[in-house]
């Protein structure tokens, strides 16, 4: 049997390459054990037998078998006579397949990724052929996925890790999922910047080329870095699309989805909530309601119900009442009715760092916690002011040529005393109203740096809302444009203009959240164009080169 | 994929109507291992589907509230801080 199997691998790989048969190229080149046909497990003994892992000369014995059986990959001639380079770089990677099934262990999680990581670069110089190299794409993104799930498995045993952290030579600190997705980057690179396209990278309302695999790439890669932790790495793949990426809309359903998903978490922890949402809201809308896939549209949901929450858009029944959203209504409806009403108190005590709330580790798990405590306390404020103004405001009569106005002294005392009350102990959730009378008098919280604990001369900090800060917070909140007046710094007053015009002096000087903030975000960002989504077709595959500071050749 | 949908169809009117008989306490009581869950966005299969497939009933307009300010002086939460202002002088 010696060489059969080696031989007629290498032969069923040369048919399919000449039938340009990419799919066919993946069944054949299946590395993830265990197989279901047996006669891997024969190809793999007669590999063992015949060009063993401790002999030296084994790889290039094998490279030259696949050399001399896989003929397509010499010099050639297309049809039109032109000529065709050679693909060694597939024959090397045809040796690395077989290298792999042969030495792989699955218990051995880092070797592994090690032969892994060979095959999957291979594949990269494989594929940047620019007529044959297309033929690779599918079993490249295959094992792309496979090498995706090794690295992020790995990730996830830092003992392992760092054992390759310290093999490593090079001086970078990069971990193991960040080499991962480097490797595919490759690949997404090579698929992204294919010049074998018709101009723009879209035949017939398709992607052209290797421009197929643009998205499914990136996805593999955006999935790495995600579940490593590595956001800020997934800028550049960004960058790369909005440079050169045909429109996201030719793309197949689940590479949209899963793109756009990934794309709106990165606006999302780049605090850009109002291209998150525009993202994730889109994604939402193109995922299928079948229950088998839930777990994304409640992923997709969750973030997006987030970044709207930030900019003042609640979710309705509707949301609530989705399969998806299950448990969404415990978790978030406390928080907006605690920016409804201006209830300080009930969000201090939510959002406390200590994460004495029953869903704040769930919510710092899912990475939203810091964004709802910080973005959400002025929304909660902007209430507050809105509520005292509505108990303590000033309505003018018909005959005063004063405007509306709320004394600040009001504010200070409503905060403090919310301050307080959240600060009393025990610090249990007050879902629904008051219960303090038999509780021990709420003393504000102290703070005290933990270096400085024990000492006699430190004395804890402790806040306490005054005039000053009242009214600078009065002022941000005119700033940002959610609250709408000015200020008498002299008479500490809050003053507000165009109650006739708005219908009411609360309408006049509150106005609605929303409204401000997504008008205000657009404005920002100069339209509704986010980065990362391209939407339409680009001149040439490729945004406009700026040749104004270029010089001539051979200056 | 048309069939599947109309079981997620009657998922959701399940959840509904399951909410709607007990009120909130149905959901509440959970045990909080439920609530763990893998954050990890999962693969689709490679075959595409249609716009039909992606329908809620209803549609997707409506799903998000843009005017919530709460006018309610005469809730709780409204009453005590009317107290305290008052306390202090500070009602109109």
């Amino acid at each position: 049997m010696s060489r059969q199997l080696v031989a007629t691998f290498c032969h069923e790989v040369n048919t399919a390459i000449g039938n340009r048969d990419a799919l066919k190229i993946r069944s054949i080149l299946v590395l993830e054990p265990p197989f279901a046909n047996p006669v891997y497990y024969e190809l793999i003994e007669e590999l063992r037998n015949e060009y063993p892992a401790d002999d030296d000369g084994s790889e290039d014995r094998l490279e030259g078998v696949i050399s001399a059986s896989v003929t397509e990959t010499d010099v050639g001639e297309d049809d039109e006579g032109r000529p065709i380079q050679s693909w060694n770089p597939m024959v090397v990677f045809l040796a690395a397949w077989l290298t792999f099934i042969r030495d792989v262990d699955t218990s051995q999680l880092l070797k592994a990724y090690q032969a892994m990581s060979e095959v999957q670069s291979k594949g990269n110089t494989a594929l940047q052929h620019p007529t044959k190299g297309i033929l690779v794409l599918p079993t490249l993104i295959s094992y792309a996925q496979i090498f995706a799930r090794l690295a992020v498995a790995l990730d996830r045993q830092p003992e392992l890790a760092q054992v390759a952290l310290a093999h490593s030579d090079n001086d970078k600190a990069e971990s193991l999922a960040e080499k991962a997705a480097n490797v595919v980057r490759q690949g997404f690179l090579t698929c992204l910047s294919d010049r074998n396209t018709v101009p723009g990278g879209i035949k017939d309302g398709r992607p052209d080329g290797k421009k197929i695999g643009v998205y499914n790439m990136a996805n593999v890669c955006l999935k790495i870095l995600f579940q490593s932790n590595k956001l800020d790495n997934c800028s550049m793949i960004f960058k790369n699309i909005d440079a050169a990426s045909p429109p996201l809309h030719f793309y197949p359903a689940g590479d949209r989805v899963t793109y756009l998903y990934y794309l709106g978490r990165y606006h999302f922890i780049s605090n850009n909530f109002y291209q998150a949402q525009m993202v994730l809201q889109q994604a939402y809308n193109d995922t299928p309601t079948h229950e088998n896939f839930m777990k994304q549209r409640r992923l997709i949901l969750l973030y997006l119900l987030v970044a709207n929450l930030i900019l003042g858009r609640f979710p309705s029944e509707r949301v609530y009442a989705r399969p998806e959203a299950m448990y969404f209504r415990e978790i978030f409806q406390p928080i907006t009715q605690a920016i409804r009403k201006g209830d300080l108190e009930a969000f201090q005590r939510m959002m406390n760092l200590d994460l004495s709330w029953e869903y704040a580790a769930k919510l710092c798990r899912w990475k939203v916690f810091y964004q709802i405590g910080n973005c959400c306390e002025t929304l909660v404020y902007r209430s507050l002011y809105r509520r005292v103004f509505l108990l303590a405001g000033k309505q003018p009569g018909p005959m005063d040529r004063a405007p509306p106005s709320l004394d600040l002294n009001a504010v200070v005392i409503a905060a403090a005393f919310l301050e307080k009350r959240a600060s009393a102990s025990p610090a249990k959730p007050q879902a629904n109203g008051w219960s303090f009378g038999l509780q021990r008098p709420p003393t504000p919280p102290a703070y005290i740096d933990p270096d400085f604990e024990g000492m006699e001369s430190a004395t804890p900090y402790i806040h306490q809302f005054d005039i000053e800060e009242i009214e600078g917070l009065c002022a941000s909140l005119i700033l940002e444009g959610i609250i709408s007046g000015y200020i008498s710094p002299k008479l500490k007053k809050l003053a507000i203009l165009g109650a006739k015009k708005a219908g009411s002096p609360v309408k006049a000087g509150f106005p609605n959240l929303w409204q401000v903030l997504s008008t205000k975000k657009r404005e920002q960002a100069g339209g509704d164009d986010v980065e990362g989504w391209v939407k339409t077709q680009q001149a040439g595959g490729g945004k406009v080169v700026r040749l104004a500071s270029a010089r001539p050749a051979g200056s | 994929m048309s069939g599947a949908a109309q079981g997620s169809a009657a998922t959701t009117k399940a959840v509904t109507d399951d909410k709607s008989k007990n009120g909130e306490p149905a959901v509440e009581k959970k045990p909080a291992a439920q609530l763990e869950e893998d954050d990890e966005f999962e693969d689709f299969p490679a075959e595409d589907w249609t716009e039909e497939d992606t329908q809620i009933p209803g549609g997707n307009t409506h799903l998000w509230e843009e005017s919530w300010d709460d006018d309610d002086t005469s809730d709780e939460f409204a009453v005590q801080l009317r107290e305290e202002l008052k306390k202090l002088g500070q009602t109109k």
